[in-house]
């Protein structure tokens, strides 16, 4: 006879208050602040859809949006390969392996605001280490707080640093799962690296790939504190990404309203990639 | 002699609007949609945010009754290559519909019942085909 037990969902309670509170409750807040405008003091008054409109035509809102993308991408172009590189090329087993996993998990240990003041000082062209070296012995001009572009190589060789090891741990994982009959099946059939990276290794290693890629393209997407740590969003506008203008915005001139309209499309992209990713790469798995 | 009449008969005009009252609009009476509820708390509800979370919440509900009396999700593959649950398409449904918004809001100035009649379409179409 099959016993049905409910209880387990007396467990989930718990998680359920806890979500509501920190998930629900402020996103509904959210909701509500996008549709009114306030000037403090719990006093609202009603702009219906009007923050929307204006955002979704500024050029402000285009140009951050526009960075967010270019930075995300180029980030998940950059981590995702090297890090399956760099998992390929760990040893499976013996001595270096803890040493390798301990020295990949080293950056992910450091707090998020003083990997942006690391790179800070690394990098300023007067007092930093990289920062002198390719001003004073390379002869090389980089200067982060006055070149648009020495702060984009910045900020993104920051990331790189940051987050590569999490693709790295993850592919790892998914490649010692590979049982060693593989191997031995692919030598037999005298198979080369590449076939055998294409054929058994990637495929395994899919599902961790899913779960990096839209780790890193959540991560990424809503990154706030290193760039603001490294940059403040300058020179001039050019490192503003959209958690950045957001943050002025709400904090910087006290617009609610506009900001939480923000927020929501903020939110409503984030949601869509992230369901489009996911629903392409499991998409094979429902065949 | 007219200037002094005239001076003293301007806080007669001033009494016959009511001191005190001058910029004040008159208070409007009975429900609004978009009056703050419960007279302003820091979460700022109004009738109408309230009411469109009232749905949602309305819509998960249907779908809890649904998969109790029938369960199983009624999974199937849909017209776009996808596998989904009645949970799915409403996903699909509600997330279609912001974006459908999002651009008649940004393309156009037009009144919103024709992204409302899309969206409405967009949901039929989720739950008939997708």
């Amino acid at each position: 006879m099959k016993t049905v037990n409910q209880k387990a969902w007396f467990f989930v309670l718990p998680v359920l208050l806890l979500v509501a509170f920190n998930a629900l409750v402020p996103i509904m807040t959210v909701v509500n602040y996008s549709v009114q405008e306030t000037f403090g003091n719990n006093q609202f008054f009603w702009e219906g859809l009007g923050w929307f409109q204006q955002l979704l035509r500024s050029e402000r809102f285009h140009a951050a949006l526009g960075r967010q993308f270019l930075f995300t991408g180029m980030i998940l172009a950059i981590e995702i390969p090297l890090g399956i590189v760099i998992a390929l090329s760990m040893p499976k087993k013996g001595f270096w392996v803890p040493v390798c996993l301990v020295l990949m998990a080293l950056p992910m240990l450091i707090p998020w605001n003083v990997v942006g003041s690391m790179w800070n000082i690394f990098t300023l062209p007067g007092i930093g280490l990289m920062g002198y070296f390719l001003n004073e012995v390379l002869g090389i001009p980089y200067d982060m707080t006055q070149q648009p572009i020495a702060a984009w190589i910045t900020i993104i060789v920051m990331d790189v640093w940051h987050w590569t090891s999490l693709v790295v741990l993850l592919c790892y994982a998914g490649l010692v799962s590979i049982p060693d009959a593989y191997y031995q099946a692919a030598k037999i059939d005298g198979a080369s690296p590449w076939k055998v990276f294409r054929y058994i290794q990637l495929p395994k290693m899919r599902t961790v790939l899913t779960i990096a890629v839209l780790l890193r393209f959540m991560d990424s997407f809503n990154i706030y504190t290193e760039p603001f740590t490294l940059t403040g969003g300058g020179p001039g506008n050019s490192t503003t990404l959209l958690s950045i203008d957001l943050v002025k915005i709400a904090l910087g001139q006290f617009d609610l309203g506009p900001a939480a309209a923000m927020s929501l499309i903020y939110f409503a992209i984030t949601l869509f990639v992230s369901w489009l990713f996911y629903t392409l790469m499991t998409r094979d798995d429902q065949r | 002699m007219r200037y002094l009449l005239t001076f003293l008969l301007l806080p007669g005009t001033a009494f016959a609007q009511g001191w005190g009252n001058v910029a004040k609009q008159a208070e409007p009476k009975g429900f609004s949609w978009t009056d703050p509820l419960w007279g302003g708390t820091w979460m700022a509800w109004t009738a109408a945010t309230a009411a469109l979370f009232i749905g949602i919440f309305a819509a998960m509900a249907v779908l809890v009754v649904l998969e109790i009396r029938w369960p199983g999700g009624a999974e199937r593959r849909g017209i776009l290559g996808l596998t989904t649950t009645r949970g799915d398409r409403l996903f699909i449904t509600l997330l279609g519909s912001v974006y459908i918004f999002l651009a008649w809001l940004g393309l156009t100035d037009a009144l919103l019942w024709t992204p409302l009649a899309l969206a409405v379409l967009w949901g039929v179409f989720c739950f008939w085909k997708v």
